[in-house]
């Protein structure tokens, strides 16, 4: 044990494995678990029909019968948030696989061949980097018109290439260990050493960056709701109801907009901390 | 600064320009292939005529090749010219201007909050231990989920409901009123970003305070105070600078949020205003002024790493 | 008796977590005395020193009694133990590249602590800082003064280092294996250096080397030191006499040169490998950042016997790993030919079927342990993949049959067979590493510094498990090394490398012994041996080598936000 291994990073190693048992950490895999149960069975789970107009008071405040109140039409704000998950979990979750599939396809290839293949690639990428993704989503809906699919495809290209620039970095250290060359050396085939042994070692990090990926996809997608350009009305997505709520703001009614944005920040929070909890895992795996 | 120095930055600056000019080609080339006739647009809401057709793509050179339009338009936007709204039917330029210096003031603001509380509390969180440094990880954990359009919702709330300090709406007359009216603007902007930066600073001089060089610099009994500010501060500025660059450049887009939650008539709410009725020509030329912006960012900031860190560029092409 | 300037009494160090790590470490330095410090890694020798200099890693305690100039440092308040270290101590570190702050110049780095903490003025400190640069035998001070670390060489870093340490005229200095990443010419340089000091100041140095030839070499006493202790602390002239502990004897024998058995060893004549005026560029970036190639190897020509063993030497960017790596198919050479059984291997293998034929002929084993293994294999794992690459329909009972056997053959444990590289010490990785190439009954096996990142002891074991492998199965060995010591333990014939040329070749007696070549001379010159004068004979490199070795300092950030 070298005296680099024992001061490299300010945690010490039985500190860092004491966090998986971290308060903080299991809260965190509860609430998020619990945000993908409203995802998937949200509209099971509405008290009230979502788009029900007028079930009870216009703007009422949080009560027994309506836990989170009602909107400007009278809707049940909770209903809607529920009815809503779906749409707002599942464009991230999709931004999040696109990306990361298409990024590290780039990034090993780009890798493993080297010389032409790597610059064009890798030029390809920074242009695209150079486009922040809400003006690539903002470009698509001008394009392909208001909805949730274009500014999805486009913000799947846009966080492509900061996959793709960590994994090709990652792989192209561990292609440079010994332990490949002496696989190439033995005979195995290359699909093999990239199958079997190249992409397990990329993988923590792979994951990591996902899970952080989930949460700015998240709150991209939801500021382009908010503007208007993603999901429309009636459609209860949570950027949606921030944005129909703003005007009951200065009405003293808070309710709508509060509650659709609590969620939001809790969801990205819960994922945040899952993905520190997985950086610090695949930072470990480095070792 | 060292002809190798030089050198590297020349190529840089190669590199760069052709990212934008790639870029110019997927961003006119991905509206030029836009499904839908522009014709449709153009006439603006009637029905065209044959002949009003043929007016149209004569006037608007629809007839030429794709590539003959693409080099129109760049050599419009680099001597100024940057086309014609389909929806007001004035000129873009005529649209952009009135509304920079307000994006800008906004931008600017929150890129000075950004850096001083952002970097301040970052630099902090590394010298302070325990309590400071748990505070100030908590305060970002919870300010990297805290989107713009929701930190605008809960001001908006606060002080145009409850308190009623600082105005909820517009942007004022004159630079003082402007900076008032922008002030909760810049704020709803910033909290992410201020969380994030301070992150990655904090992260930045943890790592510098673990080096082997500072070992060396603690041994020597040198003054704790210098030898953070001459080894650990400074070798940890290359990275922090680098991500205020990209954090900077990206920040243009986003104040679209700000600009629409806080009823600003900026670029951002602009774009947001042109994408939505599919103004094309006004998206082209934002989209590609954004990335121009980010790209020039970027540079400037590499040019200031490079005088930091002469051998960051070739390190970077070694890597 | 003169005075002791530096003690250590029962010093122990613990991890936060409470393990402890250095259980007793008690030693003394008299004014004026050179202590060598003797231990293999994970002695604690480093962690010992490092507790003396304050730079313990945070949350690590340390308890017992460490004295500098009869201050207990324990009984100091902070500031005035600052004051005392910065002023008594100074502290040389193994790796001075790292060492150095890369953003800043030598000047700055050399005249700081001057400005800093001894008040003299910027210029006054300049001066001075010229004059030790010149001390420590540095040409043309003035200009180094004006360069970062990333212009210069590792040896060249290091003299920077010591000059520095000695601005505050300190009356103790700590190296802490300040030459084990050099090579060897260029250790007798640093070596000389420190000698030349010792002479013409009154230097008391704590010499801290798992080598224990160097010390035995340079030093007055040697402490030796074994998993957190200080077992026996004699004087160096006569160390081999007194060695009482069955510890020291072991690394005594280990340092030993070996005794040879010739005739024992299988040898036909026929080549089994001939190379023929091979030569390789890379092209690189000067310290200048301009393109410039760099010859790595330089019209190479050799050939090795079929169950021979032929020893490549040289020093870093000698070249010789760079025709190994050609050898086995990584780089394609510029010109030249590679011959294997008579066939042609220039050209590296296309195609699957043609790199597993080539990879039942020719295996290699690395040098790094820690990184030559997959770490997420366990090592039947390892072991059976390899195997499977030339048995592709073999029963999985055969695979597991021929895994006991390589398992047999370097002398594992089977219980091993489960573990994953982590929990394996870099002896029994490497012995794992071996039975890889092995898995494919190669006829050469290339060894590429196989040896010279384990312990002492371990490198004898390894040795003697290749040395009976090469009888039991008659595979011929090209071992790449740097270290003269081991070559000649293991090979009949040798080449020397110098600039990617070969500068002679011949049997183990012919060129070690009677070489003709000044670089051989140098070469064996420069080993340490009881009695050992180092001097400075080579110009010394000032540029650092070209090659891409330098390590990235920049931090990746994960998950900007887009």
């Amino acid at each position: 044990m070298s005296i680099a291994q024992l001061t490299r990073g300010r945690v010490p190693a039985p500190a860092r494995r004491a966090a998986g048992r971290d308060p903080l950490v299991v809260a965190a895999a509860v609430v998020a678990s619990a945000i993908a149960v409203i995802a998937v069975a949200g509209p099971l789970l509405a008290p009230y029909d979502p788009n029900q107009l007028y079930v009870g008071e216009v703007s009422a405040p949080v009560s027994l019968d309506h836990p989170f109140g009602t909107d400007d039409l009278g809707r049940d704000v909770l209903s809607r948030v529920l009815a809503g998950a779906g749409a707002s979990v599942v464009g991230p979750v999709i931004v999040v696989l696109l990306s990361t599939l298409v990024g590290t396809a780039v990034a090993v290839l780009s890798a493993w061949f080297g010389g032409v293949v790597d610059g064009v690639s890798t030029r390809l990428v920074e242009v695209i980097f150079a486009i922040p993704g809400l003006v690539l989503a903002v470009l698509a809906v001008a394009m392909f018109g208001k909805g949730l699919v274009a500014p999805v495809v486009a913000l799947s290209i846009a966080y492509m290439p900061i996959v793709s620039r960590l994994v090709r970095a990652g792989a192209r250290t561990e292609l440079g260990k010994p332990y490949i060359a002496a696989l190439r050396i033995q005979g195995v085939g290359s699909p093999t050493i990239c199958v079997r042994h190249l992409l397990p070692a990329l993988l923590p990090s792979i994951l990591a960056q996902a899970t952080l990926g989930f949460g700015y996809a998240m709150l991209d997608l939801a500021a382009i709701s908010f503007l208007g350009l993603g999901a429309q009305p009636p459609a209860s997505d949570w950027g949606v109801m921030i944005a129909g709520g703003q005007p009951a703001l200065l009405n003293g009614a808070p309710e709508q907009s509060m509650f659709p944005a609590l969620l939001v920040v809790v969801t990205v929070l819960s994922v945040n901390i899952l993905g520190a909890r997985v950086t610090s895992w695949a930072e470990g795996a480095d070792r | 600064m060292t002809t190798h120095v030089i050198r590297q930055l020349a190529g840089k600056l190669g590199g760069l320009l052709l990212t934008l000019l790639l870029a110019s080609i997927v961003i006119f080339f991905a509206v030029a292939l836009t499904p839908g006739d522009p014709v449709t647009a153009l006439a603006g809401g009637v029905r065209p005529t044959p002949e009003m057709i043929e007016a149209i793509r004569a006037e608007h050179h629809l007839d030429d090749p794709v590539w003959m339009q693409y080099l129109r338009w760049v050599g419009g936007v680099l001597h100024g010219d940057l086309g014609d709204s389909y929806v007001y039917g004035t000129s873009v330029a005529s649209l952009i201007a009135p509304r920079v210096g307000i994006s800008a003031l906004l931008v600017g603001y929150t890129v000075v909050l950004i850096t001083i509380v952002g970097i301040g509390s970052g630099i902090l969180a590394a010298v302070r231990r325990r309590r400071t440094e748990k505070a100030i990880l908590l305060g970002t954990s919870l300010g990297v989920a805290m989107p713009t359009f929701v930190v605008a919702i809960l001001l908006i709330w606060v002080f145009g409901r409850v308190l009623g300090w600082f105005p909820v709406y517009g942007a004022g007359d004159g630079f003082v009123d402007h900076l008032y009216h922008l002030t909760l603007p810049a704020v709803s902007l910033s909290v992410l970003y201020i969380a994030y930066m301070s992150r990655i600073t904090r992260g930045a001089i943890v790592a510098q305070q673990d080096a082997e060089h500072v070992d060396t610099a603690r041994v020597r009994g040198l003054p704790r105070a210098h030898v953070f500010r001459r080894h650990v501060l400074l070798n940890a500025s290359p990275p922090i600078l680098s991500v205020s660059g990209a954090t900077i450049a990206g920040l243009i887009a986003v104040s679209a949020v700000a600009e629409q939650a806080f009823g600003i008539s900026g670029i951002g709410s602009l774009l947001t205003e042109a994408a939505a009725r599919k103004d094309l020509p006004v998206v082209q030329v934002l989209s590609l002024l954004l990335v121009a912006v980010f790209v020039v960012l970027n540079a400037v900031v590499d040019v200031a790493v490079a005088i930091i860190d002469p051998d960051t560029v070739k390190r970077r092409s070694n890597a | 008796m003169t005075r002791t300037v530096l003690e250590l009494e029962q010093l122990a160090v613990a991890t936060p977590a409470g393990r402890t790590l250095v259980h007793d470490c008690t030693l003394a330095v008299r004014a004026g005395e050179t202590l060598g410090l003797v231990g293999e890694s994970g002695s604690g020798k480093t962690l010992s020193t490092r507790a003396v200099a304050g730079l313990l890693p945070s949350g690590f305690r340390s308890t017992g009694a460490i004295r500098i100039d009869g201050h207990d440092i324990a009984s100091l308040p902070a500031r005035d133990l600052r004051d005392l270290r910065a002023r008594r101590l100074g502290m040389v570190f193994q790796t001075p590249r790292a060492h150095l702050n890369p953003l800043r110049s030598i000047g700055d780095f050399m005249t700081e602590a001057l400005v800093a903490v001894a008040g003299e003025k910027p210029d006054a400190a300049h001066r001075r800082a010229v004059d030790l640069l010149a001390e420590v035998g540095i040409r043309d001070p003035e200009r180094v003064m004006r360069q970062r670390p990333g212009e210069l060489s590792g040896g060249l870093l290091q003299r920077v280092m010591i000059a520095a340490t000695l601005s505050m005229d300190p009356p103790i200095l700590l190296a802490d294996e300040i030459t084990t990443a050099l090579d060897v010419t260029t250790q007798e340089e640093v070596m000389a250096v420190i000698a030349d000091l010792r002479r013409h100041r009154d230097l008391a140095m704590l010499f801290i080397t798992h080598d224990l030839a160097l010390a035995g070499a340079v030093c007055d006493r040697v402490a030796v030191m074994k998993d957190g202790r200080t077992v026996e602390t004699l004087a160096a002239a006569t160390m081999r006499e007194d060695a009482a502990d069955p510890y020291t004897r072991r690394l005594l024998s280990a340092a030993l040169p070996p005794e040879r058995d010739d005739a024992a060893a299988p040898r036909r004549e026929d080549p089994v490998l001939v190379v023929e005026g091979l030569r390789k560029t890379f092209q690189v970036r000067s310290p200048r950042g301009r393109r410039e190639r760099f010859v790595a190897v330089d019209d190479v020509s050799f050939s090795l016997a079929a169950g021979g063993a032929l020893g490549i030497v040289g020093e870093s960017g000698s070249g010789k790993s760079t025709t190994a790596r050609i050898i086995c198919g990584l780089e394609t050479a510029d010109a030249g030919t590679v011959a294997v059984k008579g066939e042609p291997w220039t050209r590296p293998a296309r195609g699957a079927p043609a790199r597993r034929a080539r990879a039942g002929v020719v295996q290699m084993v690395f040098q790094d342990p820690y990184q030559s293994l997959d770490p997420r294999q366990t090592v039947r794992a390892c072991l059976a993949e390899a195997v499977a690459v030339h048995r592709r329909l073999a029963p999985r009972r055969e695979i597991d049959r021929r895994v006991a056997e390589l398992l047999a053959a370097v002398r594992l444990d089977a219980d091993l067979a489960d573990a994953r590289p982590r929990a394996l010490s870099g002896g029994q990785r490497q012995r794992v590493a071996i039975a890889r190439a092995l898995a494919a009954e190669p006829e050469i096996l290339v060894l590429d510094e196989a040896v010279s990142a384990l312990d002492v002891t371990t490198q004898v074991e390894i040795l003697t498990l290749l040395d009976t492998i090469r009888r039991e199965t008659g595979v011929a060995l090209l071992m790449i090394s740097h270290d003269l010591t081991t070559v000649r333990r293991l090979c009949d014939r040798v080449a020397v490398m110098h600039s990617g040329r070969i500068l002679e070749q011949g049997t183990i007696a012919e060129v070690l012994d009677a070489p003709s070549a000044d670089y051989t001379r140098a070469l064996l010159d420069s080993i340490p041996r009881p009695g050992w004068t180092p001097r400075r004979r080579l110009p010394p490199r000032t540029s650092h080598q070209p090659a891409a070795a330098q390590a990235a300092a920049r931090i990746v950030t994960t998950g900007g936000h887009p």
